[in-house]
């Protein structure tokens, strides 16, 4: 069975059939040649029950909570805003793309979103005052990744729904290592600027005055993400709750800012659709593949497989990480993440760690995924705010912080209290 | 008769029918989408409210119940306009080292494998309705919603969306043998360069 889902996964998914489409099919493929009983009969009820959800209703809330903000025009102030504060570090502008996802990604739950928001307002700059295109470029499709992991975040939501983890405690857990990411992407741009100072361009500083003005710009976000985070974080409100506050309080900046109307608006909707729609059918492919394969008794043939290598936790756990970064040259964020927890998480769980700690793990190894060549999503998204020069700049660019993250990658098995402290302190 | 070679220009009579069906799906599903978005719109104002009175200590009740419905509803709506918008993602590796008619091949055979199995999901889902419709099944809530009314339209949406994969195949299939590549490529190809997260 094992063989059977790893080689149909590969297979369907090189055919180019539709993520969430080959994820039935395997689960139609389980219920004929390895369950005793018919499962497929329970399809309809499944289909039902998964998206009869409180809990997947703040996907399109978030998502909608993002596409107000991409579209109402904050993300010009912003980048502006920050520009202002961090572009006295070596390196210069470099940091406020960095700065800039990371705000972004603080209250949209899209790393493409984000990625694609920060490049069309960086990119002019760039090339306006002179910037080497490499680290520029890369710095913004690695910036862009946070958006997954510092919540809200979609994917969050994604993963405790399927593996049945508490989602206000992975949104707790996946705080720390996202700013500590963010934080490190700085700290490695300017350590290499300092080296070479032709990757980034003129330090500025501004005066005192200007700084302070600029941080009325950067408020309205700030508020935003800390009553979505605070309201969960307090227990005030689920999820779905703050992802409502947060569309009312995105549709109030915008409408602040004067970017609300009726285009913007119709624009912002049908894209949550759009969006929601990709989502779904790929969620609740997976819950159906999920409930064929425990019902077929995968966790059992994993278990021996895994039994039979001899391997240790951390040896499995180590295989585990190189199989992710592997596929993630392949296949891309969501998909990557849906196809694999079915398989990867009960294993895991069952070597005796914590799920919610490799959730996280999860979306630093699938953040890398989005820029890893030769199929890295924020790569093209970077690449299409461009418009000129070759995607291999991009690659190069998004390299330091491939290590960067794979740094994190290592920090968080070794000291796996940089997820799990804030959660613990929820309780 | 061998169908013409790239013919992506000329504007035949047959090639602009094919074009206004075209046109005709995209502007349905964009309608529904529209209608789709402001229904999640009002359930997000309608969680507010919730909280809102909650500070009160009363509270509208059911809140949750309804956004479950919304969901399952609103999703099962959005996916044929998803599929127009080539959302539903695919993993185009191989495929994109693919010349023309071997992509075309492969999309063709992708989005038929869909239609299919979302025929079978939807036909799945009658009985859902079907046994909530003998038993007048109510939800064990305080709402009491009877679940053939939520489910009739969750059924009807999936529905929608396997006729509309199927009039994409159709269409598309049409547009590969009349050699409108160009056409034919925008509505069944990939443009997985915008994933959303």
């Amino acid at each position: 069975m094992l063989y059977f889902v790893s080689l149909g996964l590969l297979g369907l998914l090189s055919l180019s059939i539709p993520v969430g489409i080959t994820l039935f099919l395997l689960g139609f493929g389980i219920d004929r040649l390895f369950s005793p009983f018919p499962l497929t009969r329970g399809l309809g009820s499944m289909v039902w029950s998964t998206s009869d959800s409180a809990t997947l209703i703040a996907i399109p809330f978030f998502v909608l909570l993002g596409e107000v903000l991409v579209r109402s025009g904050i993300a010009e102030r912003t980048y502006a805003a920050l520009d202002k504060w961090v572009s006295w570090l070596p390196g210069g502008l470099i940091h406020a793309n960095i700065a800039t996802a990371t705000m972004f990604s603080a209250t949209s739950g899209s790393s493409v979103a984000t990625a694609a928001t920060v490049a069309t307002v960086a990119m002019p700059q760039a090339r306006r005052l002179g910037y080497d295109p490499k680290l520029f470029s890369g710095a913004i499709a690695a910036g862009g990744t946070l958006g997954i992991m510092i919540p809200p975040s979609i994917n969050l939501i994604v993963y405790g729904f399927l593996t049945q983890s508490s989602i206000p405690r992975l949104f707790l857990a996946g705080l720390l290592p996202g700013l500590a990411l963010a934080l490190l992407f700085l700290a490695a741009t300017a350590a290499l600027c300092l080296v070479r100072p032709a990757l980034g361009g003129t330090r500025r500083i501004f005066p005192l005055a200007q700084m302070l003005r600029a941080l009325l710009h950067l408020l309205p976000i700030v508020a935003l993400f800390t009553v979505i985070i605070g309201s969960i974080y307090q227990g005030w409100a689920t999820p779905t709750e703050a992802a409502s506050v947060g569309v009312g309080g995105a549709l109030l900046i915008a409408a602040m800012f004067g970017g609300l109307n009726r285009k913007m608006l119709a624009e912002s909707l049908v894209g949550t659709v759009k969006i929601t729609s990709m989502i779904m059918l790929v969620v609740i492919g997976a819950s159906f593949l999920n409930f064929t394969l425990s019902s077929a008794g995968l966790s059992g043939e994993l278990r021996a497989f895994f039994d039979d290598l001899g391997f240790g936790p951390l040896a499995t756990l180590l295989i585990v990480v190189a199989m992710y970064v592997v596929l993630g040259f392949f296949i891309e964020t969501l998909s990557l993440m849906v196809v694999t927890i079915p398989i990867v998480v009960p294993v895991v769980v069952g070597l005796g760690y914590d799920p919610i700690w490799f959730g996280i793990l999860m979306i630093v190894l699938i953040e890398m995924a989005l820029i890893t060549p030769p199929v890295g999503l924020n790569l093209y998204v970077v690449q299409g705010a461009r418009r000129d020069g070759a995607m291999s700049e991009v690659m190069l660019g998004a390299f330091p912080y491939v290590l960067v993250m794979l740094a994190m990658v290592f920090a968080l098995i070794a000291f796996p209290q940089l997820a799990l402290f804030l959660p613990a302190s929820l309780q | 008769m061998n169908p013409p070679a790239e013919a992506d220009s000329a504007a035949t009579p047959d090639s602009t029918a094919a074009e206004r069906a075209l046109r005709r799906l995209r502007r349905w599903n964009r309608g529904i989408a529209l209608a789709v978005g402001l229904v999640f719109l009002a359930c997000a104002g309608l969680v507010l409210a919730d909280i809102a009175l909650r500070r009160f200590a009363t509270s509208l009740g059911g809140t949750d119940e309804i956004a479950g419905y919304v969901m399952a509803v609103a999703t099962a709506w959005g996916m044929a306009y998803g599929l127009l918008e080539l959302a539903h993602v695919r993993i185009d590796f191989l495929r994109s080292l693919a010349a023309t008619r071997t992509r075309l091949l492969l999309d063709l055979v992708s989005l038929a494998t869909l239609s299919v199995c979302v025929s079978v999901i939807a036909w799945r889902c009658w009985p859902v309705v079907a046994t909530s419709l003998k038993n007048s099944s109510r939800a064990n809530t305080s709402l009491e919603t009877p679940l053939a009314w939520v489910q009739l339209p969750w059924l009807a949406g999936w529905l929608w969306f396997a006729a509309m994969a199927w009039a994409v195949v159709c269409l598309a299939a049409w547009l590969v043998w009349r050699g409108q590549f160009r056409t034919a490529e925008e509505l069944v190809g990939v443009t997985s360069r915008r994933e959303s997260s």
